[in-house]
């Protein structure tokens, strides 16, 4: 098990690339929350969001954006996922790490965690993380990201 | 094969090594970059507390916080989180070797109630820039140059990289030979390297700098993002003449840790000249005008 943990370990560290998954295979939204998009970009209308730990069932990729059908169907980019399962928790670290076993899991509550940070915290009264919490909150409509673009005659994310 | 060497390393590292931090440090050499080797997670972590940090510094004076307390982006917050999200999403499309994968979190900009000219990008995707140098910046391509260096130190791990080497190997010891319950034995080696990480990065963010290659990187990939995004590149250069004409008058801010604008200038123009023209429509200029200016 150790060997193959740290061999997981340095595929991450490495960050290898993955190829497309196979089609019907399962994948895992690795970052807090998402959107999934009805067209392959990251703008315009949203199918919905989907969040950390929750799986999709990958059915085919266009560049870099795969399209999903799950709870929620529609285009994701690839680097909101991963083949990894991951913590179970909306919180990278925290409880729920024990679901998968452990090689499988992301490196899930290794090196920094939120014990890590709680520690931090304690030994500086004085920062006051209220602020981060709320600022990493907010996220940005990709409706009116859309419009914002289409005003502007930007390209992003076409 | 790998798997083999790899047993051996792990059985050098648990049998044979003393464990001093240079013991440790030359067993885990190779594998001991913070900007290689912490996870996303880590790196969400790394990033919370160096924004905080930050924050901090600026006695938490940040603009339109009533909008980030509702959760609804406010005024030049909203306008610019949405040029900047824009630029981040360019940056997707054209990646490099080592980028960091996508932060946990999203990517967050926050105005900086500050008069100086200055922006900062703490790891995970928390971009600061001060409420000086958007006024500085006379129109949306000028802000998108700005914002697109710093997401450029995000996705290239400057901040990370500036995590002292002996501070990782003890953080790599602990991910490698912990259990996910820390005791506290564990918790306080990895406590005492990220209080020292801290340091390491806030020291590089505001009194040092990074090394003048790795801003010239964050010039070179935050141009190529901005023109991905369809801003003019030309913008980059005009800003960083204004940048020039004040740093022969003033210090500090951004002077104290940026290498010398004219040189910026020099490294990028070739470049500037070879991308395409682009010209910026009416509108773009007008919503800058009214979300900084607050001209209607
Ligand atoms: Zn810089």
């Amino acid at each position: 098990m150790r060997p193959r943990f740290l061999i997981a370990t340095l595929l991450l560290a490495t960050g290898l690339a993955i190829a497309a998954p196979k089609a019907g295979s399962v994948v895992t939204v690795r970052v807090l929350t998402a959107k999934v998009m009805k067209a392959p970009k990251f703008i315009g209308p949203a199918a919905g969001d989907v969040s950390r730990g929750e799986q999709l069932k990958f059915e085919e990729a266009k560049g870099d954006w795969y399209r999903v059908s799950g709870a929620i169907s529609g285009w994701i980019h690839k680097t909101n996922l991963t083949e990894r399962q991951v913590t179970l928790s909306s919180k990278p670290g925290a409880e729920g790490a024990g679901a998968a076993s452990r090689d499988e899991v992301e490196l899930a509550g290794r090196g920094f965690t939120p014990q890590v940070e709680g520690e931090y915290r304690q030994k500086n009264p004085n920062l006051d993380f209220s602020h981060v919490d709320k600022i990493e909150k907010t996220s940005i409509d990709p409706g009116e990201l859309e419009a914002f673009v289409a005003e502007g005659k930007l390209g992003g994310g076409q | 094969m790998k798997r083999a060497l790899l047993v051996a390393a792990l059985a050098a590292v648990s049998c044979k090594v003393n464990l001093t931090p240079e013991g440790i440090s030359k067993a885990y050499r190779g594998i001991k970059e913070a900007r290689k080797d912490l996870t996303p997670e880590n790196e969400y972590y790394v990033g919370r507390a160096v924004a905080t940090n930050i924050l901090a510094k600026s006695n938490y004076k940040y603009r339109d916080e009533s909008g980030f307390s509702s959760g609804k982006l406010e005024g030049m917050t909203a306008y610019v989180n949405a040029v900047g999200n824009v630029v981040a999403m360019a940056s997707l499309e054209t990646p490099h070797d080592g980028d960091r994968p996508t932060p946990l979190a999203g990517w967050h900009f926050v105005v900086l109630e500050d008069k100086t000219i200055n922006a900062f990008a703490a790891p995970g995707g928390y971009i600061f820039v001060t409420a000086g140098a958007i006024e500085q910046a006379g129109n949306e391509d000028e802000l998108a140059a700005i914002l697109a260096h710093e997401v450029a130190h995000v996705r290239r791990g400057h901040a990370l990289g500036s995590i002292k080497k002996s501070r990782m190997a003890g953080v790599m010891k602990e991910m490698l030979d912990s259990s996910v319950e820390l005791d506290k034995q564990a918790l306080g080696t990895l406590t005492e390297a990220f209080d020292g990480a801290m340091d390491d990065m806030m020291d590089s963010l505001l009194v040092k700098g990074y090394s003048r290659d790795t801003e010239f990187e964050a010039d070179s990939v935050g141009l190529e993002i901005m023109l991905k995004a369809g801003y003019d590149g030309s913008a980059f250069v005009s800003y960083l003449k204004k940048l020039n004409a004040h740093q022969a008058t003033g210090s500090g801010g951004f002077s104290a840790t940026h290498p010398k604008a004219s040189d910026r200038i020099s490294k990028l123009e070739k470049k500037v000249a070879k991308a395409p023209k682009v010209t910026v429509p009416k509108a773009r200029i007008n919503r800058f005008k009214a979300a900084v200016l607050g001209v209607e």
